[in-house]
């Protein structure tokens, strides 16, 4: 009964494109819920809207207990929702540590001592301890990737939002980005992830949301899903990756 | 030929006169100008829609009017006698640089891909830190070489105000002219004189733009 995370009735317009319809669903702490479906369905901007980044038409969307449309300061309600890019978005003028100090810094969360002992220590979780003084121009993009969750992490997140988080990656290094992922879920870390790595989720999601349309059309557990999917559109979908 | 270079001798201490004001005048308009620049900038990239409009209006006005005739209206039309000379001068260069600062302030924020925005604002910063400590240090490095460039037009649009009477470098090689009629020989030492400045900035700007890009690579 523990729900982290609840949309109901959720709808969003982009001027006349409406992109997402009547959007319900709830993801319970220590889940990870993957969001899959073809490009346009709304996925990403349905993940975007969890942290306000985007700001809903209709509907509610309740966070940690905090109403998405009622919250007083938003910033404050994002830094408990931490979010991994598609294109990793590292501040290039500043170096690894600074990257994952800055906001816990400048928030006041942490003091400098703090801030940087704990950096190190999730650095050397993703097995980036020694690029900790390298500036995001000098790493792979797996690399770039790690630390952009390192980042995420170090602002203690209740939710980690991923959009898309391998799909800018060359393909060998996807399998980096995705054991740090697996770890995290593992250790019980409530995870939204929006992904085209059908492996992924067949292997680590606790539940998978097929959208097309702007519509969730099929919901159940990863099983369920790739061996019977219940409706026509979602076969064909997941027909493509076989 | 040596008595072009006793001439530049002996009137050497009035021309520098001159450059010294010429100096300050723009030192203290550039410098306004960019406050002013930055303020617009704030104001045209802010979202709400009274602001860009001011903002656009303000930067269509002056960059469409001759700097002589924002000179002569403002000095002769709307200031008069309520100011000295070379305070005016300031504003009415000041005015006329922040037009085009805040379009390279505005360029060189929309650089930046929106991306590093979202980044920082999903960490929780706000919209001021975010522009503080991840957009600003990002754009100025931009900037930098489009600012040096409207700093040095600036300095040289200083010779337009010696038609509103500002005793700076230009109007003092008028004056020495019009006792001693040897206009080739001022005009070209006042040239030169403008020459060297210029190349000295511009030798510091290639310095500060190399250092801020020391880092990164």
């Amino acid at each position: 009964m523990n729900k982290i995370i609840e949309c109901n009735h959720v709808s969003k317009v982009f001027g006349d494109l409406v992109v997402l319809k009547d959007i319900s669903f709830s993801v319970s702490k220590g889940e990870t819920v993957c969001l899959i479906g073809p490009s346009g369905s709304g996925k990403s901007t349905m993940l975007r809207c969890l942290n306000k980044l985007e700001v809903i038409q209709s509907g509610e969307i309740i966070v940690n207990d905090q109403n998405v449309n009622k919250v007083k300061n938003v910033n404050h309600y994002r830094s408990d929702i931490g979010m991994v890019f598609q294109h990793f978005n590292l501040f290039p003028n500043y170096t690894v540590i600074e990257n994952m100090t800055l906001a816990p810094r400048t928030l006041k969360k942490l003091n400098k001592k703090e801030a940087i002992a704990k950096a190190e220590e999730l650095l050397k979780r993703v097995g980036l301890f020694d690029k900790r003084d390298n500036y995001p121009a000098t790493l792979s993009g797996g690399q770039k990737q790690r630390v952009a969750i390192a980042r995420a992490l170090e602002m203690n997140p209740k939710i980690l939002l991923f959009d898309e988080p391998t799909s800018a990656l060359d393909p060998e290094m996807v399998g980096e980005v995705l054991d740090v992922m697996k770890a995290l879920a593992k250790e019980g870390m409530t995870m939204v992830v929006v992904t085209h790595e059908m492996g992924f989720a067949k292997d680590v999601a606790n539940r998978i949301l097929f959208m097309d349309d702007g519509y969730i059309v099929e919901e159940s557990s990863p099983s369920e899903m790739f061996q019977n999917p219940k409706t026509e559109r979602c076969k064909k979908f997941l027909s493509n990756f076989i | 030929m040596i008595e072009y270079f006793e001439l530049f001798i002996k009137y050497l201490p009035m021309l520098l006169d001159g450059l010294k004001l010429t100096l300050i005048i723009a030192f203290f308009g550039i410098f306004i100008a960019i406050i002013l620049g930055i303020i617009l900038c704030i104001f045209s990239i802010s979202g709400i829609k009274i602001l860009e409009k001011i903002a656009n209006f303000y930067i269509t006005i002056v960059r469409g009017i001759p700097l002589m005739i924002l000179a002569l209206f403002l000095y002769f039309g709307v200031i008069k006698n309520s100011m000295g000379t070379n305070s005016a001068a300031i504003i009415i260069l000041a005015i006329n640089a922040s037009a085009y600062m805040a379009e390279i302030f505005r360029a060189g924020v929309q650089a930046i891909d929106i991306g590093q925005t979202e980044a920082s604002r999903s960490l929780g910063l706000s919209y001021f830190q975010t522009m503080r400590k991840v957009i600003f240090p990002q754009a100025i490095k931009i900037m930098i070489p489009s600012l040096m460039n409207q700093s040095i037009s600036s300095l040289k649009d200083t010779a337009i105000l010696s038609a509103i009477t500002v005793n700076e470098l230009t109007l003092t090689s008028k004056v020495i002219i019009a006792r001693n009629y040897k206009a080739f020989e001022l005009y070209s030492y006042a040239a030169i004189i403008y020459l060297i400045v210029i190349i000295f900035l511009t030798y510091l700007s290639k310095r500060v733009e190399h250092k801020l890009n020391y880092n990164q690579r």
